[in-house]
């Protein structure tokens, strides 16, 4: 078969394509669609981070992803419009959600991984519940809207949308070059044998901080995209809903191939648009979460490369993936 | 000291029903290293379906003349209902959908977790999104004065279930034959295996005992908390972490002691100070980690 595209060409065809897209779409729901599936990509991959490269599972995700929605709700909200309070806001986000992954981390990565998903479970819902009890600062479960106090700019949709793309482009080439670098490959080595890895001396604990903190920082700026993006900013910011839709554009998308993630969060949102249309011709429509859910299983069971990582192995794609292999294997357990 | 009282006993038996969920979850995870995230969703399930066949029973079949003792019997049918369901679901889980994956623990957690979202929405597609009313039978309705304390009839007998469950968890475990086999298995599966046992029946079993109990722990919940709703497994199942955590993977009792604690905990600071309820058992939980990070009674370093 003749290869009629690089890598290049290919992430080339998807930004223009990406640029025009407002040309084409009059309505705002549908750009905000657009905005939604970037910023979630871009949490998705974060989460990428920590699933397909490191092979750590977090079932608290959504917590950093709160607190950078939190954190830059709140700015605006108490401190009033100005972008010295934006760029404040992140810079709070981003420290806040380095302290929190590395408290978090401690506690946990130098046991088994699997106590790194509860604690994260204990610790988002801890979130939530200070962001639901603390009324008079986050309005409770209602949640407060800051649509008056975001800058012209960026409540503009179309800019808004460029933003996103920005971000989304700019994320993608700095997380590339993270699981590129010599730290992202001893991440890998971890993922794949981390008994190997302990015994050629790498500092495990360090490596997994290093893992978690970047993947929390980045997902708590996507947080602070959405509440832009909604203007709105609730509890369940906090809940493992959020958290199960990283899981599961990740997974359908493709683990340890970042690209998947993006796909996934394409096809998860565009699909629950839809089925959302469906809900009223029959109930099952309405709880499109099982449809995924199973779809996720079977994925797990038999796909477990998920989308990306299938399209390689069989097309040749991106031959770089071709030779990884996508699961940890455990050595110690029964086959 | 009357609000003391109420509030042990409140404590004890929440601590028994988080206790009857973590002590499955607890021992999956000992004997099969399998973090099982759909746990809390299995109880829910037996809350729910034994709860639809007690309360249709009840409701069917006595159109005359209320009868408190065949409410109570519809009741322990209700029981042994949810503890079918659960088990049944638990064998289908672990033969179909668990078991393909063995060995491999990111692939094994993210089914479980697969497993839970289906569950929870079949849930509310079953039964609807909405909060059920889950009345007592009759009999067990109400408070008896017991050396001058009001004591609500149905924490004593959640309690009693408990231990009963526990008495009975230790003898199976010290006592039986599979209880060798499944503490053999904790120690060292490899052992076991090459000494020519089946292994996997072994796995099947314990997944149908864990689940069976978790759903159990969910019906027995339900009168307790007077309603069922779909986000009760997943409410629970963090508790149940807390508690497996604090009391050690693989260990019944450690189990039954951390559920104790976590329940008085929740008990207490629901009453004093209900905001900080999970944040001190999450606090705890945290202490026993930096601490003993095999927990309070846990074996394995």
């Amino acid at each position: 078969m003749v290869k009629l595209y690089n890598r290049k060409t290919l992430w080339f065809i998807l930004i223009t394509i990406g640029i025009i897209i407002p040309f084409f779409i009059d309505s705002q729901s549908q750009l905000l669609l657009f905005t939604k599936i970037y910023i979630l990509a871009v949490f998705a991959m974060s989460y990428d981070i920590l699933l397909g490269y490191t092979g750590i599972i977090s079932f608290g995700h959504a917590m950093f992803f709160g607190i950078g929605a939190y954190s830059i709700s709140l700015m605006l909200k108490h401190l009033g419009e100005s972008w010295i309070n934006v760029l404040l806001a992140v810079i709070i986000a981003i420290f806040l959600a380095a302290i929190v992954s590395f408290i978090v981390g401690i506690l946990t990565l130098r046991l088994k991984n699997t106590y790194y998903a509860m604690i994260t479970l204990a610790f988002a819902e801890l979130f939530q519940i200070l962001a639901l009890k603390w009324r008079s600062l986050t309005n409770g479960d209602d949640g407060f809207n800051f649509s008056s106090k975001i800058p012209d700019l960026l409540k503009d949709r179309v800019n808004f949308y460029y933003l996103s793309l920005l971000f989304l482009v700019v994320m993608t080439i700095l997380l590339y070059r993270f699981v590129k670098s010599p730290t992202g490959k001893v991440l890998v080595a971890i993922k794949e044998n981390e008994q190997r890895a302990e015994n050629l001396g790498y500092p495990i604990l360090h490596y997994k901080l290093i893992s978690s903190i970047i993947a929390g920082v980045v997902a708590s700026l996507s947080g602070a995209m959405y509440a832009i993006s909604y203007r709105y900013v609730g509890s369940n910011f906090f809940g493992i809903d959020k958290t199960i839709d990283a899981l599961l554009m990740t997974i359908i998308g493709g683990v340890g191939t970042l690209f998947g993630s993006i796909i996934g969060a394409g096809i998860i949102n565009i699909a629950h648009e839809l089925l959302s249309d469906l809900a009223g011709l029959h109930p099952i429509f309405d709880r499109w979460l099982i449809l995924f859910g199973i779809l996720y299983v079977l994925i797990v069971m038999f796909f477990p490369k998920g989308i990306m990582g299938s399209i390689s192995k069989y097309k040749g794609l991106f031959s770089n993936y071709r030779k990884q292999k996508t699961w940890t294997k455990d050595n110690s357990s029964l086959k | 000291m009357e609000l003391f009282a109420t509030l042990t006993i409140n404590g004890v038996a929440t601590g028994m029903l988080i206790f009857l969920i973590a002590v499955g979850l607890s021992l999956i995870f000992g004997l099969m290293d399998v973090l099982n995230f759909s746990h809390g969703a299995l109880s829910m399930w037996g809350a729910y379906f034994g709860l639809w066949v007690y309360k249709s029973l009840d409701s069917k079949l006595i159109v005359e003349q209320p009868s408190p003792w065949l409410s109570l019997l519809f009741f322990i049918i209700g029981i042994i209902a949810a503890i079918a369901i659960g088990a049944a679901l638990g064998f289908f889980i672990e033969r179909y959908i668990i078991r393909p994956v063995y060995g491999n623990h990111v692939q094994q957690i993210l089914i479980t977790m697969g497993i839970m979202l289906i569950l929870n929405e079949m849930v509310k597609l079953v039964w609807g999104s909405n909060i059920i009313h889950a009345p007592a039978p009759q009999i067990l309705d109400g408070s008896k004065a017991i050396a001058g304390i009001d004591v609500i009839k149905y924490r004593i007998m959640i309690i009693l279930i408990g231990l009963i469950v526990l008495v009975g968890l230790v003898y199976l475990l010290k006592k039986t034959k599979i209880g060798l086999i499944v503490r053999a298995g904790v120690s060292n599966k490899e052992m076991v295996q090459s000494l020519g046992i089946n292994v996997k029946k072994v796995f099947t079993f314990v997944f149908m005992l864990g689940a069976g109990l978790a759903a159990l722990g969910g019906m027995l919940m339900a009168p307790f908390m007077n309603q069922v709703y779909p986000s009760m497994g997943t409410e629970k199942q963090l508790l149940a972490f807390v508690v497996v955590v604090i009391g050690g993977m693989g260990s019944v009792t450690g189990s039954a002691l951390a559920g104790v604690i976590v329940g008085l905990t929740e008990a207490y600071m629901l009453y004093f100070f209900p905001e900080a309820a999970l944040a001190v058992n999450v606090l705890l939980m945290a202490i026993v980690l930096l601490l003993k990070p095999s927990g309070l009674l846990g074996e394995r370093s």
